[in-house]
């Protein structure tokens, strides 16, 4: 198990430096000049320079690079242009309404899919199991923007049962929950589908499996073999999905956080690159990285320890 | 077992229903949760707090949070009308051409202990705008500055180095007479005023800011003259305007400005108990043609395009009808705007003029800003440039991208052919002709347009008191650009906005919002 963490952990490194070099290329490729963005119409071409000699653009690209990525990894993640807030300060503030949206979305995919996965399974070839089955590609299929719109429609514009903007007073949890609801619905909808698919076909699977039949034969309850036997086994790769799954959550955090109009990483990245805020895209586009890498790690050392023949792959 | 709870008579199945009700209603509650009997006010801005100091500010929204926190000596009148009204001050006058004296209100104080406002403080505001030192952006408002006196305590004397029209349009009723504490700002030293204001003066007090969440303004309880007129302004920033509306219509917030395309939607079918407002814009929106680019080099072909353009089919179309033909950078209301253009929608004459300078199968590029009005304006104007023999290809580029096109610093000036444009502008002409100098080729004249004639009259424009001559001036200069057969002028655009029925918003004419000014209604 030591070998394999060692393992997964030397390649989550190698990923966001591989991640880091991409982002600064892609930095260094959009056209645009942030220090004319920053200042507005007004600033005179003097400052302009004064601006780009402070965020170093006047550094060649290699030097640029170097400071970049030594800085990355000693945590100095730069201060914002204008503002002048450090980008980790400003980038913290921001990561709990994204975690505690995809929070959020989980909890509607899970809670919802797994159930929905295992009474197709069980319901194998019923019209139960057709309809699930039509519902977790239609959800699947619709952006989760289209969700994300018609859910404030209905939901908050014409019932007026939840709140349409915002993410809720600060220390009222109540009101941060009512806030959370439709904006992780419309992050996690899409994800039901993929759940109950992935949970469905294992189900299948394992339903078939000696031990099922051996608990069938000794007359233990359905309900118990489904859950307690059944879906223990068949939960495992729904666990690597859901780590993969986080990460187009956290993009399709983006159009939730503009929908709703909620903080966010996504949005402050969305801000950052309209405006040329360099400093303050690395550094959120390279947390929001290592809290993917991270998530990803976390979710293969789980299934490293659930599955031994995982670990003897490495 | 029974389904009764307690033996009290409740069952089970409704004890749920009257959970799930009561759930039902709890959630309800933040749609009616907005301004409680004018005791706060939520707006909606487009952009989040990144400098208050009123030297460096970023974006209107800032301007409006600053003019309500630091006491300004003049503040733009709500209305119809452009004009000012006294707020620091308790008198305001221009003795001569050179000569401003003003002289304070007598109880006016800084919060944080920095005391009473005074003159010097008022000299230290605007010496430091035009300060080398502090490199402004603004330090041209304040151009004409030669000092300011301290006669006493509360008054003195704004001394002008030449005669200066705007100052009483453009310089005085804006952030850039915001008066801040001199002892308070010393003390900060080289360190920036971002989000954080010391030594604040105004009718608000910034009480809080959630970044990206909002900003919340509270009534100055230490300020003696006319008090804003909520207990609270919530400021929500929200880039999008649709997201807005849609916010509005939950009942999340109390005004908002909104999309131009929206209007006649909000119009004709307003939300209940709310208000529909169109304020017509200063903003000017137009097509540039880059003289310097060798296919647009020939004036007949300049003006062939200019010919080309139905205009007013270009505006119904991205508009949805809701903002009307302008003639001009100077909008309606203002000395030098225009009824009328010196060419007019004539296909035929387009095409007589491209034989003429014996341009066929010419193909040019039209770059754009990627919004939704932008892009459905550029699709007619290609249609027409397409019926003329023009080939047109549309380049939607974002904002960061867009506004570096034309600067002579990058490498895609030359290249530019056609670009949609807009600025918007203060009440003077001055702040439209400006950026179409000279001086400005390669900064903001992005069709490279460089005519002496109109530079003279730029300058002349700023020292001409009489509104008729300044009339004729900017009417000059505007006829200048038609016959460079650099620009299309497209529209003025209008500004919409809606509003509770229980709220008056405090509004420039031209829809911008004063925050400090609004009211229940």
């Amino acid at each position: 198990m030591l070998n394999y963490t060692f393992k997964r952990l030397a390649l989550s490194v190698a990923i966001v430096s591989l991640a880091m070099l991409l982002l600064f290329c892609m930095i260094y490729l959009i056209p645009g000049d942030p220090a004319a963005v920053a200042l507005g119409p007004r600033a005179t071409e003097a400052m302009r320079e004064a601006l780009r000699i402070k965020m170093g653009l006047d550094q060649p690209v290699w030097v640029q690079f170097w400071n970049f990525f030594t800085n990355a990894w000693m945590g100095d993640l730069g201060n914002e242009v204008l503002s002048e807030r450090p980008v980790a300060a400003v980038v913290m503030e921001q990561l709990p309404f994204t975690l505690a949206l995809i929070a959020g979305g989980i909890t509607w995919s899970v809670a919802l899919g797994i159930p929905l996965g295992c009474w197709a399974a069980v319901k194998r070839g019923s019209w139960a199991d057709r309809v699930v089955g039509v519902l977790s590609v239609a959800v699947i299929a619709v952006p989760s923007f289209v969700v994300a719109i018609y859910a404030l429609l209905i939901f908050a514009v014409t019932l007026r049962w939840l709140p349409a903007i915002g993410a809720g007073e600060a220390g009222d949890l109540g009101d941060q929950v009512t806030h959370l609801i439709l904006p992780s619905l419309a992050v996690g909808l899409g994800w039901v589908g993929y759940i109950a698919r992935m949970v469905r076909a294992s189900m299948l699977e394992v339903l078939e499996a000696q031990h099922i039949r051996t608990a069938r034969a000794f007359g233990l309850p359905d309900r118990m073999i489904t859950y307690r036997y059944a879906l223990t086994i068949a939960i495992l790769p729904t666990i690597t999905l859901l780590g993969v799954g986080i990460g187009q959550m956290l993009s399709s955090a983006v159009f939730a956080e503009i929908v709703f109009a909620r903080p966010g990483v996504g949005k402050l990245v969305y801000d950052a690159i309209l405006t040329r805020n360099y400093p303050l895209v690395t550094g959120a586009v390279l947390v929001t990285t290592v809290l993917f890498v991270l998530i990803n790690l976390i979710a293969d050392l789980l299934i490293g320890a659930l599955d031994p023949r995982v670990r003897s792959r490495f | 077992m029974t389904d009764k709870i307690l033996e009290t008579g409740v069952t089970r199945r409704s004890f749920l229903a009257a959970a799930g009700a009561f759930g039902a209603a709890s959630m309800a509650m933040p749609g009616m949760a907005v301004s409680q009997d004018g005791k706060v006010l939520t707006v909606r801005s487009y952009s989040d707090l990144q400098v208050l100091d009123p030297a460096f500010r970023l974006s209107l929204p800032e301007e409006d949070i600053i003019r309500a926190i630091f006491a300004p000596l003049v503040n733009p009148k709500a209305g119809d009308v452009w004009g000012w009204d006294a707020l620091a001050v308790s008198s305001i006058e221009q003795l001569d051409d050179l000569t401003v004296a003003f002289t304070l209100k007598d109880n006016i104080g800084f919060t944080d202990g920095f005391g009473q406002m005074t003159a010097e403080d008022v000299k230290f505001s605007i010496e430091r705008i035009v300060d080398p030192a502090l490199e402004s952006p603004y330090a041209g408002d304040w151009s004409a500055l030669k000092e300011v006196e301290v006669k006493d305590k509360l008054s003195g004397l704004i001394h002008l180095k030449n005669n200066f029209v705007p100052l009483w349009t453009t310089t005085l009723p804006t952030t850039v007479s915001c008066v801040l504490s001199k002892k308070a700002m010393q003390e900060l030293g080289d360190k920036k005023m971002t989000t954080q204001p010391v030594a604040q003066s105004g009718q608000y007090l910034l009480a809080d800011w959630q970044p990206k969440q909002r900003t919340v303004l509270k009534r100055n309880p230490d300020w003696k003259h006319e008090p804003g007129g909520y207990d609270e302004i919530h400021i929500i920033p929200i880039e999008d305007p649709a997201t807005a509306e849609r916010g509005f219509e939950a009942g999340d917030l109390d005004y908002t400005w909104t999309s131009v395309g929206s209007l006649p939607r909000l119009k004709s079918n307003p939300p209940a108990g709310s208000v529909v407002l169109e304020k017509p814009s200063l903003a000017y929106v137009w097509l540039g043609i880059n003289q310097d680019n060798e296919q647009l080099k020939d004036i007949r072909i300049r003006r062939a395009i200019q010919h080309a353009i139905d205009r007013s089919t270009v505006v119904d179309a991205a508009y949805f009808g809701a903002a009307s033909v302008g003639n001009g950078i100077i909008a309606p209301g203002l000395p030098g705007s225009r009824d009328d253009v010196t060419y007019h929608y004539d296909p035929d004459k387009a095409r007589a003029l491209l034989a003429e300078a014996g341009a066929t199968n010419l193909t040019v590029t039209l770059d754009i800003l990627n919004q939704s009005e932008r892009l459905t304006a550029a699709q007619v104007i290609q249609a027409n440039l397409a019926d003329v023999g023009i080939t047109c290809e549309i380049k939607q580029n974002d904002s960061g991208t867009f506004w570096t096109l034309g600067s002579k610093d990058g490498d895609y000036f030359m290249n530019l052919q056609l670009v949609l444009s807009r600025f918007s502008m203060q009440p003077d002409p001055s702040w439209a002709t400006v950026w179409f100098t000279p001086e400005q080729v390669g900064v903001w004249n992005w069709e490279r347009f460089d005519n002496a004639e109109y530079k003279a009259l730029h300058e002349e424009g700023l020292v001409e008191n009489d509104p008729a001559k300044r009339d004729v001036i900017y009417k000059k200069m505007q006829s200048l650009m038609d016959e460079s057969g650099c620009y299309v002028f497209l529209t003025h655009e209008v500004v919409g906005a809606i509003h509770r029925d229980d709220v008056s918003p405090g509004l420039k004419p031209n829809g911008e919002s004063m925050l400090a000014k609004f009211k229940s209604a």
